[in-house]
């Protein structure tokens, strides 16, 4: 399943937490049209470039869907930094 | 709660363990009765659970008192790893080759040509079995990286 959703943690040095949720779902929504319209560059960048188009945006399709669950934090004294796409 | 639990979880109030050696001993506590409990359903009792996860876990602690701990911890799917690889799998041979060179002109005698999504499966089932665990210390700080599968 691809990601829907992002959210960023900060944290000061006063402990005071900002969470920021990134709904990635309008993203996706609002990339799909572009992503049909580019489509035709895209195939044919993709033969220039010698690549199978399909197998390219099927990996890039994989690569999407495999972003879900992951998780990156940074804890220091004066501040903190997490990045959870869900 | 079983008495290992019970244990670790003492250990780890008491200080003598941190929560990351606490999570790994419970997950090998844990680890045989899952696989005995598959034993039972009937597949095999010698195979490993597959790795979800690499984990990259980073505590830099400061003797010096100057900037304090930093801890990183990353966690990425190993289904990304997949997806990558299968990625690397489309660069087209010269592009391949030309990395391989620049590669090897910095020391790094890596092959890209042999990375092939058909022995991706084999790649992750090593994986499994992988820790690095990395400690440097000096007069300022103490790193411990750790990198490992679960």
């Amino acid at each position: 399943m691809i990601p829907f959703v992002a959210v960023v943690s900060l944290r000061d040095e006063k402990s005071r937490t900002f969470r920021l949720w990134i709904p990635l779902f309008l993203i996706w929504l609002l990339l799909l049209p572009l992503a049909i319209l580019l489509s035709p560059f895209v195939f044919i960048g993709c033969l220039f470039c010698r690549v199978n188009p399909f197998s390219g945006v099927a990996v890039m399709w994989q690569i999407l869907n495999a972003l879900t669950d992951t998780n990156i934090e940074v804890e220091h004294r004066s501040a903190g930094v997490s990045f959870h796409i869900l | 709660m079983n008495e290992h639990r019970r244990q670790i979880l003492q250990m780890l109030s008491e200080g003598k363990i941190n929560a990351d050696e606490a999570e790994r001993l419970i997950a090998a506590v844990e680890q045989p009765t899952s696989s005995f409990s598959s034993a039972d359903s009937g597949s095999s009792a010698t195979s490993k659970p597959r790795p979800k996860y690499l984990r990259v876990v980073v505590d830099s602690e400061d003797d010096g008192g100057h900037e304090g701990p930093t801890k990183v911890n990353v966690r990425v799917p190993m289904q990304l790893l997949r997806a990558g690889v299968r990625l690397a799998g489309l660069i087209p041979a010269p592009a391949l080759h030309r990395a391989n060179d620049a590669m090897h002109a910095k020391g790094v005698p890596i092959d890209l040509t042999q990375i092939k999504p058909e022995n991706l499966e084999e790649l992750v089932e090593q994986l499994n079995d992988l820790t690095v665990d990395v400690d440097q210390k000096d007069q300022y700080a103490k790193v411990k990286v750790r990198v490992f599968c679960e």
